[in-house]
């Protein structure tokens, strides 16, 4: 009986939306992520009601699994980027303040091999950029979900200011998706507005 | 990186029955250029067939799905014929050919996940793209058509987990004593067709419900002439009949 019981309970979960959508207006600012970072975006977007963490905000054009920006609004020392998905036997890696650039990657990358399943997941370039005005990095990085065969390449563009992470990642199919649509997330990016530094006088 | 947990929602909309809450809208005013032969390149079909446990654990049955495959496959050549569509089935392939086939095979499904999920459920319709259906694989498709030979492609997929008697007698009690409802099994199928010069999906059905036991021959013809039902002809289809004037 047990077992019907779940089987109830499964298909009571899959009757319900799997995820509801919103639009995001182009032309009007917008605060994402529950954070104080401001995105101007100049399409239109469709933002994913359910949060993938508790300062993360997804958005798509075509469908998350066709292409996703994710933003990741100040996450803060001692916070995972995600949701924890095994806190007992797969707690996610935290944030510290401390990180430099190559840790931050380290961090990304240790997160979506837990979280996203996904053991094919390689870092590639990772290069000084400017984010909001700010110091940052940009990183390209090429996973494949477990149970899938499709290869994702991915972006992320952050930087680490009044210590704590801001980062906008954007990820997509290889075949025609990524390239399609990289302009659109750069664009996101280039009009990404975050708080400064706090400065504190001892 | 919410993708894996939407491709799996979206994959179990591709097989639970039931749950379809509107029809997919395809662009329905779809019509074959005239005056130029058509050339449709039929892919492999993806066929899973197994048996369904009461504790719903799948269990594949390759012996079924062969035959399930061999079945659907011959039906798609005979409803096409009958449609005066020519069809061209795509050989096994190697080396790189090989890898663009099931590279696009791969997307094509994600791509189909994705109109399922947003196209099948109102609460899950994307607004930017309510009133639209352009869902592509992109122009690099055009590749599928050189090695083919075709103008485009034909994508048939079917799921069917057929009910073991343990899980019918399941699915009794829980009727009788609670008034619930298990499914007896799966039964979905989805198809699709793509414009090769442009990579565009231009027609697309999928029945979350399919009828026809595909392990047999009238079981196989009734699955595909519902899959294909409305499938976009080379020659005009016939009119429908007029109704009765009123007296």
């Amino acid at each position: 009986m047990r077992k019907v019981a779940m089987l109830a309970a499964a298909l009571a979960l899959v009757a319900a939306p799997a995820g509801a959508y919103k639009l995001v207006a182009h032309g009007a600012r917008v605060a994402v992520a529950k954070s104080e970072m401001t995105i101007d975006p100049p399409i239109d977007w469709n933002r994913q009601q359910s949060r993938p963490g508790r300062n993360a905000e997804a958005w798509t054009l075509d469908g998350i699994p066709l292409n996703e920006v994710t933003f990741y609004g100040g996450i803060e020392g001692g916070k995972a980027l995600f949701k924890e998905v095994d806190r007992k036997n797969k707690p996610l890696p935290v944030f510290k303040s401390t990180m430099l650039t190559p840790d931050v990657v380290q961090l990304f990358e240790a997160s979506y091999r837990i979280a996203g399943g996904s053991s094919l997941f390689e870092v590639g370039a990772v290069e000084p950029a400017e984010f909001a005005g700010h110091k940052g990095f940009r990183f390209r990085y090429t996973f494949t979900l477990e149970g899938e065969e499709v290869k994702r390449l991915g972006e992320g563009t952050g930087a680490v200011v009044g210590r704590k992470l801001w980062l906008i990642t954007y990820e997509a199919p290889a075949i025609h998706y990524f390239d399609h649509n990289l302009a659109d997330y750069r664009a996101l990016v280039a009009s990404a507005r975050i708080p400064g530094p706090q400065v504190t006088v001892e | 990186m919410g993708s894996r947990l939407i491709a799996a929602l979206a994959a179990l909309l591709l097989v639970i029955p039931g749950v379809a809450l509107a029809r997919i809208k395809a662009d329905e005013t779809f019509v074959f250029p005239a005056g130029k032969p058509v050339r449709i390149i039929f892919f492999r079909p993806d066929v899973k067939v197994g048996s369904l446990g009461v504790g719903s654990v799948e269990e594949p049955n390759a012996d079924w799905t062969a035959a399930a495959r061999e079945k659907l496959s011959a039906q798609v050549a005979a409803n096409q014929k009958a449609a005066g569509n020519e069809i061209v089935f795509l050989p096994e392939q190697e080396g790189d050919n090989a890898q663009v086939v099931a590279d696009y095979q791969a997307l094509f499904r994600v791509v189909a996940g994705a109109i399922a999920q947003h196209k099948m459920f109102p609460g899950a319709s994307l607004p930017t793209k309510a009133e639209r259906f352009d869902w592509t694989l992109g122009p690099g498709a055009a590749k599928l058509g050189e090695i083919g030979g075709g103008d485009y492609a034909l994508f048939v997929s079917t799921h069917d987990a057929y009910g073991t008697a343990g899980r019918k007698v399941a699915q009794l009690l829980f009727a009788g004593m609670f008034g619930g409802f298990i499914p007896a099994g799966i039964h979905s199928s989805y198809a699709a067709l793509v414009d090769l010069r442009s990579g565009n999906i231009v027609w697309f059905n999928i029945d979350p419900g399919s009828g026809g036991d595909v392990r047999t021959d009238e079981g196989a013809t009734k699955r595909i002439g519902q899959l294909l039902n409305k499938f976009p002809t080379a020659a005009p289809r016939a009119a429908e009949p007029a109704p009765a004037p009123a007296q």
